[in-house]
């Protein structure tokens, strides 16, 4: 309980500090409403104008963009020290703060952010999924909810994963890498969409290595009862374990890169 | 057993240079920050530690207190292996940074203390009873309910020491405490310093370059240069090594002129004031002031030792660093 209690006291923090300009605070939330709406509408269209992509009607494309907004939000809301401030912990020195605390490293920078501009995000992400469900006339049983709660919780675990990668280049380079971008937004824009709907090598990069497809889009397609590949029920509820997978495989990698960090300046 | 045991601790930097022309790929070079530093630190000690910028007393620092790997030799503070044992290890040190702040920027201090105290997992009681005993001698009652930004520096210094100290460790390492701040605000810190160290104890290592820091709060000190160990004793030792200069200010009623004075003095000045420099060891003081008291009536006359921050830059030139 040690560290769960530390990370809701740093939350709390982090949100009276995110709040001390409300007005400010109101027009970025917007901007994210706008955003977010922006990228729902861009499905709409297609539903409007093409009514199914593949297999998928409108109603199975708005529940698989929901899944990933509300996976990808939730992760920046409640994770972003990892998925945003990181790099500049590094860059000013704070690291070194952190590495002088008798508290895991991962765990602290979890604790020294919290975005809640993305509420809004998750809020379209949620309204998503409700048009999925009743437009695909999902019929709910306990099994399904379990899935989608299970598949959202690990989906956040591989965002963190794929954010790791961008710390540990950070924390040898002192400086951001852009590349990496392309697996987290690069995958949450391609991964909006069902999987089977791109050419293979696509495929195969988001479900063998970023495994996006089988973390959220094999209990969603479970849960709108067209699998997505034509493997046994009980996949549904393992394949998912690979976003936790990768979290903490990239865990362990950030922990090994702490030991070669070089800190900055005196 | 010493309390801090340092040996052969050594710590290369790769660097890498920009990038030539034609070339793909950047040239890299090493940079060796620490060769070779032994020392040992008993506990309760107060060690300074000086030496030109980039000496590798940061590097030192961010070692023991676990920050940094090194590339060889061993230390241990307390039985404990810093960067091995780095959980363990920091819940027992405290950690001062003169140019980096330590608490959270943008809340009340107060709001930072709390949370200081759900991170080192201290018992509502002791946390309690620490915090109200720091704040009443560092004068922060009244700051408690401000947020950091809006401290003066003074302040600021004061509330991060009182963070550095909540968890009641055994041996705090200052880095350039006193940067920046004025007379009143350098003079309170050292009292507190020195006081914090005779009531309980604690081991203080202190980085800086101001020589009266060293002066005011450490009996022992150590040189860097060039990330070895040059000299590692007591400041008058020091000092005397290289204070060889006195200086005698004189100033006569009237204009006189002086006669010629023995070789090893260097007199400036005319009129009725002069300044005079020169080595006890090889003119005798008393044949000196005989002479500059022959030439006239002498109104006023002050004799010094040169000033340290002299010393210290002339220790480093002759020292090559």
């Amino acid at each position: 309980m040690g560290p769960f209690r530390l990370y809701l006291k740093s939350t709390a923090m982090n949100m009276r500090i995110r709040m001390q300009y409300p007005l400010s605070f109101l027009m970025q939330t917007l901007a994210q409403l706008v955003m977010e709406g922006g990228e729902l509408l861009a499905v709409i269209l297609i539903v409007d104008r093409f009514d199914t992509l593949d297999r998928w009607t409108g109603g199975d494309l708005y529940f698989f963009f929901g899944m990933m907004s509300v996976t990808f939000y939730l992760t920046e809301f409640l994770g972003r020290g990892v998925t945003g401030t990181f790099p500049s912990i590094v860059r000013s020195g704070q690291l070194d703060t952190l590495l002088l605390r008798p508290r895991g490293v991962l765990t602290q920078v979890l604790c020294s952010d919290a975005d809640p501009r993305r509420i809004v995000c998750i809020a379209v992400g949620i309204a998503a999924l409700c048009m999925g469900s009743a437009a695909s006339r999902v019929r709910w049983t306990f099994l399904k909810a379990l899935a989608l709660g299970e598949a959202i919780l690990c989906g956040m675990l591989l965002t963190l994963g794929l954010f790791l990668i961008e710390a540990v280049f950070c924390i040898f380079s002192v400086k951001s890498v852009e590349l990496v971008n392309a697996l987290t937004y690069g995958g949450r824009s391609a991964c909006q969409y069902p999987v089977d709907i791109f050419p293979r090598p696509l495929r195969t990069l988001f479900t063998a290595a970023v495994p996006f497809a089988l973390t959220l889009q094999i209990p969603a397609a479970y849960v709108l009862d067209k699998p997505l590949f034509p493997w046994p029920a009980w996949t549904v509820f393992v394949c998912p374990l690979s976003g936790a997978a990768v979290f903490f495989a990239m865990a362990a990698v950030f922990r090994r890169a702490l030991k070669r960090y070089r800190s900055t300046g005196s | 057993m010493s309390y801090i045991e340092v040996r052969n601790l050594t710590k290369t930097f790769t660097v890498r240079k920009k990038r030539e022309k034609g070339r793909l790929f950047r040239e890299k070079t090493s940079v060796r920050a620490l060769k070779d530093v032994s020392f040992d630190v008993e506990k309760g000690e107060l060690v300074g530690y000086i030496g030109p910028n980039g000496a590798g007393k940061s590097t030192t620092v961010k070692i023991l207190s676990g920050i940094l790997t090194p590339d060889g030799g061993s230390v241990t503070v307390g039985g404990l292996v810093p960067w091995r044992d780095r959980k363990e290890h920091v819940r027992r040190i405290g950690v001062v940074f003169g140019q980096r702040t330590q608490l959270w920027w943008d809340v009340p201090i107060m709001d930072s203390f709390t949370l200081l105290r759900e991170i080192y997992r201290l018992r509502e009681a002791d946390w309690k009873a620490r915090l109200d005993e720091l704040v009443q001698r560092l004068d922060l009652e009244k700051l408690l309910s401000v947020p950091l930004r809006q401290l003066s520096l003074g302040q600021r210094m004061r509330s991060e020491v009182c963070g550095s100290l909540l968890h009641r460790p055994d041996l705090l390492f200052l880095d350039e405490p006193t940067i920046g701040l004025d007379a009143v605000s350098k003079l309170s810190l050292r009292d507190f310093l020195k006081e914090e160290n005779r009531l309980n104890k604690t081991t203080v290592l202190l980085t800086t370059h101001d020589m009266e820091d060293v002066a005011a709060l450490c009996s022992r000190v150590m040189v860097l240069g060039h990330g070895s160990k040059l000299f590692d004793g007591e400041l008058e030792e020091l000092l005397s090594r290289y204070d060889t200069a006195r200086i005698i200010t004189v100033r006569y009623d009237g204009e006189v002129s002086l006669p010629a004075l023995p070789e090893g003095c260097e007199a400036r000045g005319e009129g009725g004031a002069f300044r005079v420099v020169y080595d006890p060891a090889a003119v005798k003081t008393a044949e000196l002031l005989a002479l500059l008291q022959d030439a006239g009536a002498i109104r006023e006359l002050t004799a010094r030792t040169q000033d340290t921050d002299r010393l210290i830059a002339k220790m480093y030139r002759e020292m090559e660093l």
